[in-house]
């Protein structure tokens, strides 16, 4: 019962999450009104958790109800309305969440005990070991013998990047391409509906966060879309810990606008089952997303590049 | 005038040049033109990711064959230490080795930049680069300079030397460093030199390794940190730009757990993230100061642990947008990240180690828009009470708007832009 109520918990907090997006991208002001259907069309999700991740932002003074009129904008403030943000997601129940932030932003160590989380975040071991089990069933932390709990490497260095690319570069058209691959028609509805959206933001608006979001979600469904069962498995764990890297969001608006096309050209193809063209599209869109910046210029010399470039 | 002229954009091999260029490349775009970019080898995908074609240069077969990783192990080993030195010092160990390795690129990327010029046939070529390239004058199209260095790239009497971090006050020092300037890169010079006469171009003075345009030049110089010239650039060939600042996409500000304080912006650019003894001391010195950092740590984030939660690391920003958001930007008196600060009104804290960031860092100083710190000489004292004061100085802030105020009012890459687009349409 306390894990169904902590996963409706989470859904909502990633609707509250999903609709700041929205305002903060459509650049609303105070005062303007968010209709319930237009959110749950934009979020693809039905009206009853929709009002609950908006009371969750009323109960952060993001956005106002209004008797008999709906919910309104309270804040434009960018700042004020992360900072809201953040403060859901360090709820007591998101432990798991705040200890995932903080190792990636390197806030705490790899290797970690328990009583150590403990006494950073003041809560009790129970609490602790709970977070750390729930993030050693997303594969991002193992239990050592003894007491110490590791993380996998996330993916937050030149090194680490393109290893990321490299695997995905055999894994990703792999997956395509084995037998079986069957994609789940409802969720490339709504993922191309996303893409499509955010595509009709002007790149002066784009927001990084919404990009690797809607990224992870599509890569993340060519992944449980394949037939080859540890294709699956490999690729799922991967854009979890993607996810949970939260870095490498810096490319500038016209590549993730160009990404995101690309990405609806996979679907096209997958769409007329040509999944072998499929799978080499996604091998030119991976070529073109692993192109990374010199590391280090200087006058007169090469820039430097470390590490592999697949 | 063709209704879409080609304009091939030449940056030198440096973040500050490339990203200058892709901000008047974005407005040329909007103007219509067809920007596109020529890269120094190496430098691959920064321009694509602005929706620009890059055209790539090929070295020289008789190139090093140390591979570029080994080459910059040696040069953070020899270089790291020099940029503890003031400025003078530099000349013998820094800045001198440094021309040798330009003049080796000029020569090195010729063949490649004639092959690359045939293919675009550009209607104008920008050159922001430190040194010219003979082929660029062969292109059979007008060419700009684009000085996006500090001012003092362009020599003048009322100017202090290039590279040396002095006021114009001090004469003695001023003749001084242009003395030992000359001695410095005499050998790279005339190098240069016997590179041109078989090239067929004019050899250049001293000290010169780039001559101005006959037809157009654009300056990176807000008029708030202009000097006085004993001798004005005629304003029909010298634009001077407010400010040169590229669109990015927005940034959003991230999650501090306990900090509620001014964001304050630091990075001293990609060779500055190399140093990383240094920003590890930052980072100690900022966890006893009540604000949230930002901190541009390149690629070397997994040399960092034990963050503090004020502290938010990242290995690259869209810094225009973050700087337009932060109260204090520490840098390393780059000139972009300097004109940056300005555009957005923020004061700057420069702590300079090589190059124009020495000039930079004492204009701060000599105009009010900022102080200036040694980066071998500060405690964390001293770092916080430079902070403080900065972020304090209410009569600054005043300053500070007036001058963003001016600078957004005329946005340097439009004027660039229009400066390039008016050229083509004076041309038969």
């Amino acid at each position: 019962m306390a894990r169904s109520k902590r996963t409706h918990h989470q859904s909502h907090l990633h609707l509250a999450q999903q609709i700041t997006a929205l305002i903060l991208e459509r650049g609303m002001k105070c005062g303007e009104h968010l209709p319930e259907q237009a959110l749950s069309d934009a979020c693809g999700v039905s009206r009853t958790p929709i009002r609950s991740a908006l009371k969750l932002l009323e109960s952060k003074d993001i956005i106002e109800w209004q008797q008999e009129k709906g919910y309104f904008v309270s804040t434009d403030s960018a700042d004020r309305i992360t900072s809201a943000i953040a403060e859901l997601e360090n709820a007591e129940d998101s432990l798991a969440n705040r200890i995932l932030l903080d190792r990636s932003e390197r806030r705490i160590g790899e290797l970690q005990s328990v009583s150590a989380l403990a006494r950073r975040y003041g809560t009790s071991r129970n609490s602790v070991l709970f977070a750390l089990k729930v993030l050693s069933q997303e594969g991002i932390v193992t239990q050592l013998p003894g007491r110490a709990w590791a993380f996998q490497p996330m993916v937050d260095s030149p090194k680490s990047a393109s290893e990321s690319f490299e695997m995905r570069l055999m894994l990703e058209p792999l997956a395509i391409s084995s037998a079986g691959f069957s994609l789940d028609q409802q969720k490339v509805g709504l993922v191309r509906k996303k893409m499509k959206d955010f595509l009709q933001i002007e790149e002066t608006r784009t927001s990084a966060t919404l990009f690797q979001r809607i990224d992870i979600e599509f890569h993340s469904l060519i992944a449980e879309s394949s037939g080859n069962r540890f294709v699956r498995s490999a690729l799922l764990t991967h854009h979890r810990l993607r996810q949970a890297s939260k870095k490498g969001l810096t490319v500038p608006a016209f590549r993730m606008h160009q990404a995101m096309e690309e990405h609806l050209e996979i679907l096209d193809s997958l769409d007329r089952k040509q999944n072998e063209l499929a799978a080499d599209q996604m091998t030119v869109h991976l070529r073109r997303s692993s192109i990374r910046r010199p590391e280090a210029t200087n006058r007169g010399i090469s820039p430097l590049i470390r590490g592999s470039r697949p | 005038m063709n209704t879409s002229p080609t304009i091939a954009l030449f940056p030198e091999a440096s973040f500050g040049a490339a990203l200058n260029c892709v901000g008047i490349a974005q407005e040329l775009r909007k103007q219509g033109a067809t920007p596109v970019f020529i890269c120094h080898p190496g430098f691959v995908g920064i321009f694509a990711e602005y929706g620009f074609a890059e055209f790539h240069l090929t070295a020289h077969p008789s190139q090093n064959t140390q591979t570029a990783e080994a080459h910059w192990e040696d040069f953070l080993n020899t270089h790291l230490p020099h940029f503890n030195l003031p400025p003078l010092e530099q000349l013998t160990t820094y800045v001198a080795p440094t021309w040798e390795a330009i003049v080796d690129t000029a020569i090195d990327v010729e063949e490649s930049l004639q092959e690359i010029l045939t293919q675009i046939r550009p209607d104008a070529i920008l050159l922001d680069n430190v040194i010219m390239f003979p082929a660029i004058t062969k292109a059979g199209c007008p060419w700009v300079r684009v000085v996006s260095c500090a001012e003092t790239e362009l020599p003048d009497a009322a100017v202090p030397p290039y590279l040396s971090g002095l006021t114009p006050l001090d004469t003695a020092g001023c003749n001084a460093f242009r003395k030992a300037y000359r001695a410095a890169t005499q050998k790279a010079h005339k190098r240069y030199n016997s590179f041109r006469r078989r090239c067929g171009l004019t050899t250049l003075p001293p000290d010169i390794f780039l001559e101005n345009s006959e037809d157009l030049n654009l300056l990176l110089a807000p008029s708030a940190v202009r000097y006085d010239r004993a001798e004005p650039l005629p304003e029909d060939r010298f634009v001077f730009l407010e400010g040169c600042v590229r669109n990015e996409n927005p940034f959003e500000l991230p999650y501090f757990p306990n900090s509620r304080g001014p964001v304050i912006y630091t990075s001293f650019g990609s060779l500055g993230a190399l140093d990383t003894d240094l920003i590890q001391r930052l980072i100690e010195a900022f966890a006893h100061i009540d604000a949230r950092f930002i901190v541009n740590v390149g690629g070397y984030l997994d040399s960092y642990d034990q963050v503090p939660d004020n502290v938010f690391l990242g290995d690259w920003f869209p810094q225009p947008s973050v700087v337009a958001q932060c109260d204090l930007f520490i840098h390393h008196g780059g000139n972009n990240s300097f004109c940056e600060a300005l555009y957005h009104g923020v004061p700057s804290l420069v702590m300079p180690y090589c190059w124009d960031g020495h000039d930079n860092a004492q204009r701060a100083v000599d105009t009010g828009v900022g102080r200036r710190v040694n980066r071998a000489a500060w405690t964390s004292q001293s770092l916080k009470a430079d902070i403080q004061a900065l972020l304090l100085d209410h009569k600054l802030q005043d300053q500070l708007s007036r001058i963003s105020a001016r600078m957004k009012q005329t946005p340097g890459t439009r004027q660039a832009a229009d400066a390039v687009m008016n050229l083509l349409r004076r041309r038969p």
